[in-house]
């Protein structure tokens, strides 16, 4: 039987919920009998395949249009999307920035801070335009399992994929994989 | 009595008749999720989170205030009322700033503990992203408008429970906020943060500053208690963590206070920032050296037994328990022969002693005489305002300056006792709280109300009832002293009075929590524990007995009031019983009228 394949990716993420993903521990290698991880932002493939995938996994926030093209893609070549993590289901730390503002939050972090000299704020338009409010990835694309946690515990990324590759549709999650504080 | 019968979720249920449906589905051990609900305030259904199916009702009705009638078939958990519940939380949720990771209160909110029971995974409408103030007026605690979802229970609470009418709301819709009087910072309110609104708080609103942080609820002990801050003797739930006490909680299920508290019982005592004695000191020299408890008692123990009983005195505070205060008379009066003894705080005089402060709530006329209960006994103040809000009318037989004089129908001096006496003679459940302010003449005239009226002494310092049946306040002078003997415990006092009069060459022993100008004088201290770490029972001002409970370890080599006294009366040859459990009992014969 053909392996089921995942990818991963991070958008306005620490990497934590990657890390989550990495503390499945042994049961990683149960995992890869049956899956195959073809692209994420810790290995050298970074995106997903052109001819798509089972399950994406994406953790982070929509914070700016870089974000957005990567949920889409991410949207496009996958048949279930998973938001893990507090960032990807609801903003998460992220989201604080939504208190203060977008242009605030930009002056603050680079012209402002005790340590700048000179600061400037960046605009090259290589890089993605900060939006002025930061969401959860449910805002811009449809999404079919949300894992909350900061970060979730592995224990619920493995019995949320392990339900998936039993063929269980939707993933119910028991109450002891909600952790969302 | 006939019981209303109804059925919830299939299960037959019988409730006494005025029931909401909650009460009845509570009775039967049905849960029904609540938050604007709260035992102790009356129910609002601001929150919409009891929403249940009724058979018959057209739409969802909250089972708080929903009142229960014969025969109703009630749903608590059906699809169409579990949507609607998702609903309500998607909705709070949504509104103001609810991300659980940095809020104070997580693990403990009941918002979020609904999150988890409805299975919440993510937010289903965009969040509110306008900012509100924080407000941090007040000293002890916080309130944090991102985190209120208008359940209204600390308004309720200020009104219904401490009668103060503080707290509001102004504006509508999403524009609501809780305000203090008329949109006024707190701590430039009517505020007098006794923390009720902060103990029925379901969420991170208000923020208790000096426990934010320390702890989840699982990871603390909560030791039921009585308060040691005034004659009220209010139940209390101290709450610690490693040997600390984090906060002070009013205990629900209290017979007295059922749940409120007062600034002085629920915060001052943990910021009290006195000096501790932690060690036996005695003085050698003129200088006070630390030493052990057994050469410090065998001091004691030789000055009190060098010195004849006629020149030997006893002052004691009645910040005491029961216990500690019978020794002191069980040793010093009836061992010692000592006649000389006193108390730091007067005692009122017993006019009658059918009465309780329960009865303030049945009145409907109330003498205030010679005591500011505002200062002195806040809980109590909290009882009269509550009473004056369900139509009681209020005399203040005092200064102007009474902190009751607001709420007062008549304001009257000490010598028109009589227009007041004539007064509650007309009424039909006349209540007289008094105080050591009362003159003769005043307590004469009351007496006339004879079998009547209820009457309460509100007595001054805390255990002032006990010590006063134990006869502990004899008149005193310092000065016919050459042996003293001194129990401050933990009572705030310069003692400039005393120590003006006390002989140079008098030999005093204070035994004390903290160092004061006292302490200072003296020629052996006894270091004493403070009320969160010492175990005995307390007489309140109504005459009743109730356990106090030892929740940390003394500080040092502090020790409870009465063991000091025990050691000591042991150190002298006398045995006046040894364990907790006899002395509470000796002690509470020893106070129980005759």
């Amino acid at each position: 039987m053909a392996k089921v394949k995942i990818a991963t990716d991070w958008l306005a993420a620490c990497a934590g919920c990657h890390m989550s993903l990495l503390d499945i521990d042994d049961r990683i290698v149960q995992l890869v009998q049956a899956v195959e991880f073809t692209s994420s932002p810790i290995t050298d493939l970074k995106h997903p395949p052109k001819e798509g995938v089972t399950v994406g996994i994406l953790t982070g926030a929509i914070s700016n249009t870089h974000n957005i093209e990567v949920a889409k893609q991410m949207r496009e070549r996958c048949k279930i999307l998973i938001a893990l993590g507090d960032c990807a289901t609801f903003g998460g730390i992220v989201a604080t920035r939504n208190m203060v503002g977008t242009e605030a939050a930009l002056k603050r972090a680079y012209l402002e801070t005790e340590s700048t000299v000179d600061g400037l704020i960046p605009d090259s338009p290589e890089l993605g335009r900060p939006l002025d409010r930061v969401t959860g990835i449910a805002d811009v694309v449809k999404v079919d399992l949300f894992i909350p946690g900061c970060p979730p515990r592995a224990d619920a990324i493995f019995y949320a994929l392990s339900e998936l590759l039993a063929g269980r549709t939707p993933v119910i999650l028991p109450p002891e994989h909600f952790v969302y504080d | 009595m006939a019981m209303v019968n109804l059925t919830i979720n299939g299960q037959k249920v019988s409730a006494p008749p005025g029931s909401t449906v909650l009460q009845a589905a509570q009775l039967a051990n049905i849960d029904i999720p609540t938050l604007c609900d709260h035992p102790a305030l009356a129910p609002l259904g601001a929150c919409r989170m009891c929403l249940v199916e009724i058979k018959g009702q057209r739409n969802l009705q909250p089972a708080c205030t929903f009142p229960t009638t014969e025969g109703m078939d009630v749903q608590t958990e059906s699809p169409r009322v579990v949507v609607a519940r998702k609903f309500v939380l998607d909705l709070l949720f949504a509104e103001r700033n609810h991300y659980c990771m940095y809020c104070e209160m997580t693990g403990d909110c009941e918002l979020q503990a609904l999150g988890y029971r409805y299975g919440l995974d993510h937010w289903v409408y965009p969040t509110y992203t306008k900012r509100f103030p924080v407000d941090a007026t007040r000293l002890y605690f916080l309130m944090d408008h991102n985190r209120c979802i208008l359940c209204r229970r600390c308004v309720r609470a200020c009104s219904e429970l401490v009668a103060n009418h503080t707290l509001g709301v102004r504006q509508r819709g999403a524009e609501s906020m809780i305000q203090a009087d008329m949109n006024v910072p707190f701590g430039e309110s009517t505020c007098i943060s006794c923390g009720t609104c902060l103990q029925v708080c379901p969420t991170g609103a208000l923020v208790d500053r000096r426990s934010a942080f320390m702890g989840r609820d699982i990871e603390t002990e909560h030791t039921k208690s009585t308060c040691s801050h005034c004659s009220i003797g209010c139940g209390v739930e101290m709450v610690t963590r490693s040997g600390n006490v984090l906060r002070l909680e009013g205990d629900w299920d209290a017979p007295v206070n059922a749940g409120v508290l007062c600034q002085a019982g629920r915060f001052d005592p943990l910021y009290d920032e006195r000096e501790r004695v932690t060690k036996p000191l005695v003085r050698k020299k003129g200088e006070l050296k630390e030493t052990d408890w057994d050469t410090a008692l065998q001091a004691v123990a030789k000055g009190m037994k060098g010195t004849k009983a006629q020149k030997l005195g006893v002052l004691a505070s009645t910040y005491a328990t029961n216990e500690a205060l019978y020794l002191l008379r069980k040793l010093f009066s009836q061992e010692l022969k000592v006649s000389n003894l006193g108390l730091l705080n007067k005692v009122a005089p017993v006019i009658s002693d059918q009465g309780s402060l329960a009865d303030i709530a049945e009145s409907d006329i109330i003498l205030v005489v010679g005591t500011n209960p505002v200062n002195d006994q806040p809980v109590a103040s909290f009882f009269v305002k509550r009473a004056v809000d369900k139509g009681a009318r209020l005399i203040v037989v005092d200064g102007k300056d009474n902190g009751l004089v607001p709420f007062a129908y008549m304001n009257l001096e000490m010598k028109e006792i009589n227009r007041a006496v004539e007064l509650a003679e007309r009424a039909e459940h006349p209540m007289v709280l008094y105080g050591a302010g009362i003159t003769k003449n005043a307590a004469t005239a009351l007496k006339k109300l004879g079998e009547k009226a209820s009457f309460v002494a509100l007595e001054l310092g805390v255990n002032t009832r006990a010590a006063a049946a134990l006869g502990l306040n004899n008149g005193f002078d310092a000065s016919a002293a050459q042996a003293l003997y001194i129990l401050v415990g933990e009572q705030d006092l310069d003692g400039a009075p005393v120590l003006q009069k006390v002989g140079k060459d008098a030999f005093v022993v204070v035994q004390a929590s903290f160092k004061s100008p006292l302490t200072e004088r003296a020629d052996v201290i006894l270091p004493m524990a403070i009320w969160s770490e010492r175990a005995g029972s307390l007489t309140n001002t109504e005459g009743r007995v109730q356990k106090a409970n030892k929740a940390v370890e003394p500080k040092g080599e502090a020790k409870a009031d009465w063991e000091i006294l025990s050691l000591l009366a042991a150190k002298m040859g006398k045995k006046l019983g040894a364990s907790l459990d006899d002395l509470s009992a000796l002690a509470a014969e020893a106070i129980r009228p005759a």
